[in-house]
């Protein structure tokens, strides 16, 4: 019985532990695509760190951003992509005024393994890759090898903007493709398979991929930023309504001078 | 059958079965010694002098004497190195312009792997992300950065019929007759100077905040997460699981909707873990709106239900188990029903009880697809208790899947993860150690 007695005590305690009031503070729910999930967290702790503001970031890709806004579960939702005509009327039936501001520019990059030859295609090829149409690497000036083709789920961003600025969106991406979660499991795939071929966010290239020049232009921030690089978009943070206070605040970071220093050292693009 | 057969066929099951559990042990230490040996890294490594400084900085901890001392005397075998560096700058600044523009990205490279190693270097700006701020925290980190200073990777793309070799060769011959060519040499001979590394033994793996998204720092913030989110599960599972089970044996009656409600909880039981995520999703926050966005309570919830089922049948198991000449005993003796439930079938039962209740625990703390959407966030502060009803938290299991798959720098920082890993384990290891300990203090109690 006493032990009884303490396991009521202890529920007791912890409950009334847990009804104690909460205090009122600032705080700042982000929420969607894993490819503005970097800014976000560097956004997040230089805000916390000035501004004295919590701010939580999760990464659970474009899609779930958006669900997120419009179910208001977030602050912000990070997306790579925009609002889709679905999402926005979804969102106007729930009362959500979804406000799409640009944080700043991406490249998706076409990186293969680094000990393929191939260096350079063109998006005609690319397009033939996802496909089907070409399957194997010495079709396209590479080693003979079956090309294991690597794409993003479908509720990524950066899955979208390849397929309509590369694929063609009518077109349906090749079944034997394989699907990876996130930007780092596409760059790790493809870094540990030699015959792959992936696309990732400009700022997740490192030494371990090779990115390709598409159409003869080498991804770069200079050629996102000129518009020479065919598979580039605008990265968005979108805002339920014209932000205001704190949400406003974090969602112009990118124009400050640091928020910008920031953006270019973790690989991406300033749009102002 | 005779007696030799009899004996082959008990000799062979004999060999089967210790087979068996020899295999068992092994998976057990083939899972068992990487996540050690891997997690241990996170606390104990060789710690260079650009680690003391950051945990300096950041956290206000170490001799601030002795780190000054230890400044100065990384800075005097670092000026060589920088002012080679001016050298070449000058060079580079008399050169044709074509000649320059060849140097010019090589240069660039042998800067950015400098900075890796040393932190930001004269003339840089100023980095604002700490994970720029600072040079090789870690020593094998160090190690690597200097191979990758010292040789160029080359593929051997002169077959193009197949995959190309991977080889080396020595940057130095790219800077052969500037005044960079000795930076190389120097640099392979005074590392160690100029990053003095000693073995740390960083404790602050456990209770420091995390730092840049987890490339410095601790993981405080998920650890107390996961206690959280397992605890909070149990304290909404248990009491309803016990109810439900005393309802289940005492009270219900032998009829069709009972075999129904049984058999509903035996499905429930076997429900992938990412459906409960979802329903938490759809029904506490949003229908029922608990919290206004992911939060604790949300998580919390959806875990006890995820568990509810195990507890329940447990608790059955249990009550059952009771001898009958216990209830016999107590109803002859005039106690009612629920005095007898109380009093004597409830502590007898309590052991089993708590078994079912300890194998949930390990799996509430553990799960990652019910907090995805209901709790889990991929960076976020420590909350108070009294923050569990609105805030989100990080936690382990959540973000050893984040940084496996998601991080931007996963493989620079794979001895977090695998520190995770460890206290993940550790901690379900120290929760199920109470519990059982708990249950042999009732059980003792009961008999004597």
């Amino acid at each position: 019985m006493k032990i009884l007695k303490k396991l009521f005590l202890l529920v007791a305690v912890l409950s009334f532990a847990a009804t104690a009031p909460a205090q009122a503070k600032d705080s700042l729910v982000l929420d969607g695509s894993t490819t503005v999930g970097p800014i976000a967290k560097s956004f997040a702790a230089y805000f916390t760190k000035n501004y004295g503001v919590q701010v939580t970031v999760s990464e659970s890709g474009s899609g779930n951003g958006a669900k997120s806004l419009i179910n208001g579960a977030c602050d912000i939702a990070n997306m790579s992509r925009g609002m889709k005509d679905a999402e926005v009327a979804a969102a106007k039936s729930k009362g959500v005024d979804p406000v799409a501001h640009v944080v700043a520019l991406d490249g998706i990059a076409v990186v293969v393994h680094p000990s393929n030859f191939v260096s350079a295609l063109t998006t005609e090829q690319i397009r033939d890759i996802y496909r089907g149409k070409v399957t194997n690497w010495n079709q396209v000036g590479g080693p003979s090898a079956k090309i294991v083709v690597i794409q993003r789920e479908s509720n990524s961003g950066t899955q979208d903007l390849f397929r309509s600025l590369v694929v063609g969106k009518k077109n349906p991406i090749t079944k034997r493709a394989e699907t990876q979660a996130s930007n780092g499991a596409v760059k790790s795939r493809v870094a540990t398979t030699p015959a792959a071929i992936g696309f990732i966010g400009l700022g997740f290239v490192d030494d371990s991929v090779k990115s390709l020049s598409v159409d003869g232009v080498k991804p770069s921030v200079e050629t996102v930023k000129d518009g020479s690089y065919p598979v580039a978009r605008p990265l968005f943070m979108v805002t339920d309504g014209q932000p205001t206070g704190n949400v406003k605040k974090f969602i112009e970071l990118n124009r400050t001078e640091d928020g910008k220093q920031m953006i270019s050292e973790l690989g991406y693009v300033n749009k102002y | 059958m005779n007696l030799g057969t009899r004996k082959i066929l008990d000799r062979s099951f004999t060999a089967v079965g210790v087979t068996s559990i020899v295999l068992m042990a092994l998976a057990l230490l083939v899972v068992l010694v990487p996540i050690i040996s891997g997690g241990l890294k996170a606390l104990f490594f060789q710690g260079t002098i650009e680690h003391r400084q950051l945990v300096y900085n950041e956290f206000g901890r170490g001799d601030r004497e002795e780190l000054e001392r230890q400044k100065e005397q990384s800075q005097e075998a670092r000026r060589p190195v920088f002012a080679m560096l001016d050298a070449f700058d000058a060079e580079l600044e008399g050169m044709e312009p074509a000649e320059r523009r060849e140097y010019r990205s090589q240069y660039n490279h042998v800067r950015d792997v400098l900075h890796d190693m040393l932190g930001p270097l004269p003339g840089d700006i100023e980095p604002l992300l700490l994970r720029f701020q600072y040079g090789n925290t870690r020593w094998e980190q160090a190690e690597e950065s200097l191979h990758d200073l010292l040789y160029v990777t080359k593929w051997d793309y002169s077959n193009p019929n197949v995959m190309a070799e991977k080889y080396f060769t020595p940057r130095v011959d790219e800077f052969q007759g500037t005044a960079l060519a000795p930076l190389f040499a120097y640099v392979e001979t005074h590392l160690e100077e100029m990053l003095l590394p000693q073995p740390e033994f960083y404790w602050g793996f456990i209770t420091d905040r995390s730092l840049d998204a987890h490339i410095f720092g601790g993981i405080w913030a998920e650890i107390q997460g996961t206690f959280y989110l397992a605890m909070g599960a149990m304290l909404f599972a248990f009491p309803l699981g016990v109810i439900a089970a005393i309802y289940f044996t005492e009270y219900a009656k032998d009829n069709f909707l009972t075999s129904m409600l049984r058999s509903a909880n035996s499905t429930l039981a076997g429900v992938p873990s990412i459906v409960f995520g979802l329903f938490g999703l759809a029904f506490f926050i949003n229908t029922v709106k608990v919290s206004e966005s992911k939060s604790v309570l949300a998580g919390s919830l959806t875990l006890a239900i995820m568990v509810l089922p195990t507890i329940i049948r447990a608790a059955e198991e249990a009550i059952l188990a009771v001898p009958k000449t216990y209830r016999e005993a107590s109803l002859g003796l005039g106690a009612t029903k629920w005095r007898t439930i109380v009093t004597v079938i409830l502590p007898a039962a309590l052991p089993g009880i708590i078994t079912g209740a300890i194998i949930s625990l390990g799996r509430a703390a553990g799960e990652t697809a019910p907090i995805i959407f209901t709790a889990a966030v991929s960076v976020g502060a420590t909350i108070g208790l009294a923050d569990v009803f609105t805030e989100p938290t990080p936690a382990l299991s959540w973000n050893i899947y984040n940084l496996a798959s998601e991080h931007e720098a996963a493989n620079e920082i794979r001895h977090v993860q695998y520190g995770m890993v460890l206290s993940l384990i550790s901690i379900v290891l120290l929760l199920n150690m109470s519990a059982i300990l708990l249950r042999a203090r009732i059980s003792k109690k009961l008999k004597g």
